[in-house]
């Protein structure tokens, strides 16, 4: 497949194929993500409010819940699914047939990362409601802000593994390690200082900090996180528009 | 000629170090159906990956609607359909689904999908998820997502290959009708008799270079060397017969005496000038 350079994108185009992409994620293979993550930070909720037994002590359970819960949706859902889909539409061969049918690359990009996007950030605020978790208005702007960007950038890393992915198998397969060190990382960071730093330098770590920032009443993030942030923006946006220019997507 | 929409001039490609299409020339009019005909491996499919923009030539050119096939984009591809052997559909959506999603992107207004639906036999068919249709359906099904926007010029690569015969005649019905409304259709095919059948002009690939070139008429004329008859009578005797006086004489008295049950010229086909020409059949 060719590569395209950036051309206009048509809205009616956009607002077709995001439609289509969207309704995809409610089917079998892909709505299992956003219900594990929803389910598992219901469950830890509820484990975690057993264990900690009076209000004082809910506070900072239900926060850490809800910071994995976002953590498992971004990931999960950011990057396996944005992957997955694209590897789909190679396996089942409609992405070429899109491809020669007036679609532009950027079309297809915008087309597939917004139903992502929306899902993933409709489950994060989800999830929010699930641990009760107390918010003021800033904090809730922060938090749609951080896991917002975060979302972008697992979907835009999703895309770029869903280049190389050529089916959904192989798409699955390549995706669980970088998921994986996406989530666990940040989950563990309080156990070491070396995992506490590497941490702090992944979108999952910044957005899982943010979490604890808000149950503390502190700062919500700091010049470092917006920048590391903004900086993996427009890295991964940058590399994917790499192999795109080099390989359209299907290497 | 009509208005030329595609024209192949000296068209190479090459792979690592060999060429799989090698100096090709072809036009294809307004209204015409122009047949790549060939085995596997003939580069009939690299030839319809340069012309819609998939593949660049590594020398010569080549035009569609006027736009060189390197410099394809989205408003070509609004006026030109595609049907591939790697053509997919949205098994997940339903039939009528399926266009509507193309319909949108092509800007073609939604109520010409149950026209195209009930044009191809699937209307009966169209709630139902195009995963669930038999491998016929789904072709004919590609085929109305090809055609639902009226391109002026539909490639079409192999697309009656592995279907049953009925479907196969029922796919050739509608090239033929949408010749007749001016459609440019390029089609690479393997059978000899489709492309007899459909073709205006037929160009014989074989290792990438065109050996013949023309209407399927004026190719198995100009091999027909061996002019002879084929006869078969009434009490069941086959003969063939050389073209001479003697068997005008003969066939005559056969006539007269209602001894004759089938007669045949013996002008060679397709398949048997692409044997002469390079030793190889059209599998």
């Amino acid at each position: 497949m060719k590569a395209i350079t950036l051309k206009p994108v048509h809205l009616r185009k956009l607002a077709a194929i995001t439609e289509v992409k969207g309704k995809a994620l409610f089917s079998k293979n892909f709505i299992i993500m956003p219900v594990f993550s929803i389910g598992f930070t219901f469950l830890m909720d509820l484990i975690y409010g057993n264990v900690a037994g009076n209000a004082f002590n809910k506070v900072p359970m239900s926060a850490y819940a809800l910071a994995i819960g976002t953590l498992m949706n971004i990931s999960m859902m950011g990057i396996y699914v944005a992957a997955a889909t694209l590897a789909e539409e190679k396996e089942k061969n409609t992405l070429r047939t899109l491809m020669t049918s007036s679609v532009n690359g950027l079309e297809f990009f915008l087309g597939s990362l917004i139903p992502v996007v929306l899902m993933t950030v409709a489950v994060n605020v989800i999830c929010v409601f699930i641990v009760r978790l107390p918010m003021t208005p800033v904090q809730w702007a922060g938090y749609l802000a951080v896991t917002t960007v975060s979302a972008v950038i697992a979907t835009v890393v999703g895309m770029i593994f869903g280049i190389f992915a050529k089916n959904q198998v192989s798409a699955s397969t390549i995706t669980t390690p970088g998921i994986l060190i996406l989530m666990m990382v940040p989950m563990f960071s309080g156990l070491n200082e070396t995992l506490e730093k590497i941490s702090g330098c992944f979108f999952t770590g910044i957005t899982f900090d943010l979490v604890a920032n808000i149950k503390n009443g502190s700062s919500l993030i700091d010049t470092r996180g917006i920048l590391i942030l903004a900086a993996e923006l427009i890295l991964s946006a940058a590399l994917f528009l790499f192999l795109y220019r080099k390989n359209g997507f299907e290497r | 000629m009509n208005q030329e929409y595609i024209s192949i001039r000296h068209l190479s490609k090459k792979f690592d170090r060999s060429f799989v299409l090698k100096d090709v020339n072809a036009v294809l009019g307004k209204g015409e159906i122009l047949g790549f005909l060939g085995p596997s491996g003939a580069g009939k499919t690299t030839t319809i990956k340069i012309l819609t923009g998939q593949l660049r030539p590594t020398s010569g050119e080549a035009e569609v609607l006027g736009i060189p096939c390197d410099r394809i984009d989205e408003r070509i591809y609004e006026q030109i359909g595609i049907v591939t052997d790697t053509s997919g559909v949205y098994e997940r959506m339903t039939v009528y689904d399926n266009l509507k999603y193309f319909a949108r992107l092509l800007n073609v207004p939604l109520d010409r999908i149950d026209p195209m639906l009930k044009r191809i036999g699937l209307y009966e068919h169209r709630k139902k998820p195009a995963g669930k249709l038999s491998k016929g359906q789904t072709q004919r099904l590609i085929l109305a997502r090809a055609i639902l926007h009226r391109p002026k010029v539909l490639f079409l690569d192999e697309p009656t290959s592995g279907l049953d015969p009925s479907t196969a005649l029922e796919i050739h019905s509608l090239l033929l009708e949408l010749k007749k409304e001016g459609m440019a259709i390029f089609l690479t095919t393997h059978n000899m008799d489709e492309a007899t059948k459909l073709c205006d002009h037929v160009a014989l690939l074989n290792e990438g270079v065109i050996v013949e070139y023309g209407s399927p008429e004026e190719i198995c004329l100009k091999y027909n060397r061996i002019k002879r008859y084929r006869v078969q009578l009434t009490d069941g005797t086959k003969l063939t017969l050389s073209q001479d006086p003697d068997t005008a004489g003969r066939i005559m008295i056969w006539m007269k005496e209602n001894r004759i049950e089938t007669l045949h010229s013996c002008e060679p086909t397709l398949e048997t000038v692409f044997l002469e020409v390079t030793g190889r059949e059209l599998k």
